[in-house]
């Protein structure tokens, strides 16, 4: 792997109330064509460092130094619970929303942006259902389409926000199918509290609760998950075909 | 038709097909991102202000302008996550507006209101003055939207892809309650506060389960809002009855026989 980083976290502490920390003092680098699972219990602060990471929350103390990257730049997958999935929007209409960043109001390529919406909808088969309402397809659909509205704009990195917890087992296989293709383009970041979803084409892991237990990718690993879950966490060893850890219990 | 020679009949119909445009477009975007308990805080919220500015012996609708845009603002200006979790405080303050807007309309020495009259308003005492307002208003409002409404639907659907994207979220937010708020006004000097809510939500739920996209919802809620009027100020002209309740009640029987007829659809398909 390229070792260049394209973003360094450096000591970064972030609270909202300003007293009690989120997180506290972490540093992380994320490479060129890193694959880099954030790891963690539900309220360990893996969102909010998330967020960090994207410019959408600023940090107190500590920096993120961004090499030859901005905003822009950046895909994003959020859970499904950050928008309004009741919104009568259809699935063409909701990749389009990807194109907004480059929206001008009296600028409108609507040729150019068609091309790049079709594009999108046959790539992540989504054709079949591209007037079907967001509210009506299932949570496979729902998670290609959102992958389809963070890549149509090309990102650097692609970060993804528990990508797995409401899509079924075909759909987590398909998943890390694509994801697999793309990390050999792009950087990919990944918050998960589910051990099961990290499969064994993650290049480095982070395990946070509140602050860094753990960053990078070797047997040390386990004792790390155990002192961030606070529980015994099992290990399947490195190599096999689709998954490092064994679930969570 | 006679009574279309009469200068208030004509002056409330103007009012009412452009107070239709007003409702059709900001009814759809309130309905659809469920604010339409906010826009009833601030619709009896500013009934307070009109009683204040009435005991005053200023302009009652000055009044209710004042407080709508107030609470607008402060809406505007929150945090969403903070105002949801004090869902209860709009009700407080929803019936604190009424009952001081009473207070002070009764403590007013001299002739008082009829207060039915603020309360379903009257769309045939509207002024040429009234319809150049809201000509006014829809005109900024369908500029607006002309050059802003993609990132205004991203802003609505996903604040944080809009954020990531560029979008100043927090001026959107600003922009829409301070349009809301404005449009309430408007619509309470010329149909009331109760009929305000009225037309800015029966007519999108008429639309919701019969089109699929949302300019197509906005368009539609347009229509249905101006059938509603005029079907409902017809009515009240030839049974003699109040205009306000009358296109009210035709709205919602309306939208009972679409969700009726939508139902047996479903249960048959």
């Amino acid at each position: 792997m390229n070792q260049k980083p394209l973003l360094e976290i450096e000591h970064l502490h972030f609270s909202f109330d300003g007293k009690q920390e989120i997180l506290s003092d972490i540093t992380l680098p994320l490479y060129e064509r890193d694959y880099l699972v954030i790891m963690g219990p539900n309220g360990g602060g893996k969102t909010t460092l998330l967020k960090c990471m994207l410019g959408l929350l600023k940090p107190q103390k500590g920096k993120i130094v961004y090499h030859g990257i901005s905003q822009p730049e950046f895909g994003y997958v959020p859970q499904f619970t950050t928008f309004d999935r009741l919104m009568p929007l259809q699935v063409y209409d909701f990749i389009e929303t990807g194109l907004i960043g480059e929206y001008h109001p009296l600028k409108r390529r609507n040729h150019d942006k068609k091309h790049l919406i079709e594009k999108q909808l046959e790539a992540f088969s989504l054709n079949k259902i591209a007037y079907s309402l967001i509210s009506e397809i299932s949570g496979g659909q729902l998670q290609r389409a959102l992958l389809a509205r963070a890549l149509i704009q090309d990102p650097k990195i692609l970060f993804l926000d528990e990508p797995t917890t409401f899509i079924d087992s075909e759909s987590r296989v398909n998943l890390s199918e694509i994801l697999k293709k793309l990390n050999e383009k792009i950087a990919l970041v990944m918050i998960t509290h589910d051990t099961s979803a990290v499969d064994d084409q993650v290049k480095n892991i982070a395990c946070i609760n509140r602050t860094l237990y753990y960053h990078g990718r070797d047997e040390h690993i386990e004792g790390a998950l155990e002192n961030v879950y606070g529980c015994p966490i099992e290990l399947i060893g490195h190599g096999l075909p689709h998954r490092v850890l064994k679930e969570h219990k | 038709m006679n009574i279309l020679q009469y200068e208030f009949v004509q002056n409330a119909l103007i009012a009412g097909v452009l107070l239709s445009i007003t409702a059709g477009i900001i009814g759809s975007l309130i309905v659809i991102k469920r604010d339409t308990f906010l826009i009833g805080g601030i619709a009896h919220a500013s009934f307070g202000g009109l009683g204040l500015f009435y005991f005053l012996g200023l302009n009652p609708i000055l009044g209710a302008f004042s407080i709508a845009l107030a609470s607008g603002s402060f809406i505007g200006l929150s945090n969403e996550k903070q105002l949801q979790t004090h869902n209860a405080l709009i009700g407080v303050l929803w019936a604190f507006g009424m009952s001081i807007g009473i207070i002070f309309i009764t403590i007013t020495p001299g002739y008082a209101p009829n207060l039915l009259t603020y309360l379903f308003g009257d769309i045939l005492t509207v002024t040429p003055a009234d319809i150049l307002n809201i000509a006014i208003y829809n005109i900024i409002l369908l500029v607006f939207l002309f050059l802003f409404y993609k990132p205004m639907i991203v802003y609505l659907f996903d604040k944080e892809f809009a954020a990531l994207h560029g979008i100043r979220v927090r001026l959107y937010r600003f922009v829409f309650y301070i349009f809301i708020a404005i449009a309430v006004v408007l619509m309470i000097r010329s149909v009331g506060i109760i009929l305000v809510l009225a037309l800015l939500t029966i007519p999108p739920l008429i639309v919701l389960p019969l089109f699929k996209r949302l300019p197509m919802i906005i368009l539609m809620s347009v229509i249905v809002s101006l059938v509603i009027f005029i079907s409902g100020f017809f009515i009240a002209y030839y049974t003699n009855l109040p205009t306000g309740p009358i296109i009210i009640a035709t709205g919602t029987l309306l939208l009972l026989i679409v969700r009726l007829i939508c139902l047996l659809k479903k249960k048959n398909s």
